[in-house]
């Protein structure tokens, strides 16, 4: 081994990015070459020296100031329209298919039959534009006033802008968020969707603390909440959102199921295990009282009777598995 | 029979990253939130040792973030979502570098949120210190000169040292982190070193 080499695989070694056969080469040339072995001790000295400028943690104070100018802004941001939200899905979901030509197929001729719609329909709007034009009769776009959007109606976003040659004329093509108001029963599938996409997505904590609260009332009172994905709402909320309101509502609105779905149990002892806030991970330890049969059951609520923070929490978990008869 | 802590170990393998992703791309900003809350402290570590500013970290953190939630659709679970926020923040952090080397700005202390100085040593718990504030000073002369030395290196240069001696990653995933090769992250970590060594060699 030359010199030049030992001194990059003395860097390597000092990181342990270093090969064993390596090192124990290494270790018999340094045995031979003071220069080189100076070479180390100086690297070390070096990586000695560098801990006088020590990595250290953020205040806490300063990580919730971040956070919190951080989810401002995010609120701030207009949301996504729903063919982008849609056209992102649909990307994510054929982004899996590469080993799938058949589906990868499907995916051009889809779209290549959207392209060609779009492009149809984009001509015969040219085509109307074009004759509106020709037509004697002023169009609003030539008035010094823009045309208003609908007043109901607000723009979600602007696609295109394009000044036709030679002229003061501007094509503007927007798109427009009309707000709807719905009115219905509990039952109605389409209030049940919106109170669902509410529990994920509404930036106002109130509209998912209500959304939330009304799907978990639905199911405790026992009405259909088995599929059109209401426990899925209600658990993605326990396991995400940021409110403990919202998340002991969500809680509360899962516990007729704990005892017969398996993924509903999980989502309540992964609260147990996870949930920042005392009060709710006691919650879930009371809801799973029923359950205490079973094993994986036992198991996480003797984890949390050793290693929980908090000593009530410790106290509680205890008692429940002192009253529960062991099984072998 | 299985382990105590294995049914909690698969509650935790059960809510893994990538449903949190999956549903942050489909519009969940809940799923987003708590996909900050796993990374944002390391990332204003980072930020905040590479910068020595609060103030240039908190910018940092605020533009990674940003662009991740912007971006979050593009992300295809090629690499880790790790390697993909770093991906992120390294490249933020070497605008920043190369935006001072331009200024010819040599940060040699570190800035909280208000300007003041922070002295980094007094977080060092040792107690030593506390018996001889002469001691104390040259330590506090010596984190300077160490970071007038880093301030020496490239951006690059800076970036791998600091990511594999201070944040102890592996030089493969500086490498993916950096958008170059395992190699190019090895090479760039030998200069920094051998530059460093000939500015700090007077400090023996």
């Amino acid at each position: 081994m030359n010199c030049e080499l030992a001194h990059e695989r003395i860097v390597l070694a000092a990181y342990g990015e270093l090969p064993d056969e390596q090192a124990h080469e290494l270790d018999r040339h340094l045995a031979a070459c003071p220069e080189c072995s100076r070479e180390r001790e100086q690297l070390l000295a070096l990586k000695t020296l560098s801990m006088a400028y020590p990595v250290i943690e953020p205040d806490p104070n300063f990580v919730t100031r971040s956070r919190i100018r951080l989810e401002e802004e995010l609120d701030a941001l207009p949301p996504k329209s729903w063919y982008e939200r849609f056209g992102q899905r649909i990307l994510n979901n054929f982004s899996n298919l590469q080993a799938a030509p058949v589906a990868a197929l499907l995916l051009l001729i889809v779209g290549a039959g959207a392209g060609t719609l779009g492009g149809y329909e984009f001509a015969q709007a040219r085509a109307a534009h074009a004759a509106g034009r020709a037509s004697a009769v002023p169009i609003a776009k030539a008035d010094p006033g823009p045309v208003v959007p609908a007043p109901s109606a607000e723009v979600a976003n602007i696609s295109s802008i394009v000044r036709q040659p030679n002229s003061e004329i501007v094509d503007v093509t927007y798109n427009q968020v009309v707000p709807q108001h719905i009115e219905g029963s509990l039952d109605d599938p389409a209030i049940r969707q919106l109170l669902m996409l509410a529990s994920a997505n509404a930036s106002s904590q109130g509209v998912r603390d209500d959304s939330v609260g009304l799907l978990a009332a639905e199911c405790r009172a026992g009405h259909a909440c088995q599929g059109a994905g209401i426990r899925d709402a209600l658990m993605v909320a326990l396991r995400y959102d940021k409110s403990e309101a919202v998340r002991e509502k969500a809680l509360q609105g899962l516990q007729p199921y704990v005892a017969e779905d398996m993924r509903v149990r999980d989502a309540v002892l992964e609260a147990l295990l996870n949930d920042r806030d005392p009060r709710i991970r006691a919650a879930a330890i009371s809801e799973l009282e029923p359950v205490q049969a079973d094993t994986g059951v036992r198991r996480v609520l003797s984890t949390v009777a050793n290693s929980d923070n908090n000593p009530h929490i410790r106290t509680v978990s205890r008692q429940v598995l002192s009253r529960a008869p062991v099984f072998q | 029979m299985d382990g105590p802590d294995r049914a909690a170990e698969r509650l935790q393998a059960r809510a893994p990253e990538m449903e949190l992703i999956r549903e942050a791309q489909a519009g969940s900003r809940a799923a987003f939130d708590a996909l900050v809350r796993q990374y944002e402290q390391q990332v204003l570590r980072l930020a905040l040792h590479l910068t020595g500013s609060e103030h240039d970290a908190e910018d940092i953190y605020q533009e990674a973030f940003l662009k991740a939630f912007r971006y979050i659709g593009n992300f295809r679970f090629e690499c880790s979502f790790y390697t993909w926020i770093y991906r992120i923040v390294t490249n933020l952090c070497l605008d920043q570098l190369r935006r001072r080397k331009t200024r010819r700005e040599d940060q040699a202390v570190v800035l909280d949120h208000s300007g003041d100085e922070i002295d980094i040593l007094s977080s060092v718990s040792d107690n030593r210190s506390f018996s001889n504030p002469a001691k104390e000073l040259d330590r506090k002369v010596l984190g300077e000169r160490i970071q007038a030395a880093l301030s020496k290196l490239t951006p690059r240069e800076r970036m791998v040292f600091e990511l594999k001696h201070y944040q102890g990653l592996r030089l493969r995933t500086i490498g993916e982190m950096l958008n170059t090769t395992e190699e190019t992250a090895k090479n760039t970590l030998f200069r920094a070193t051998k530059k460093l060594r000939t500015q700090l060699a007077g400090l023996r």
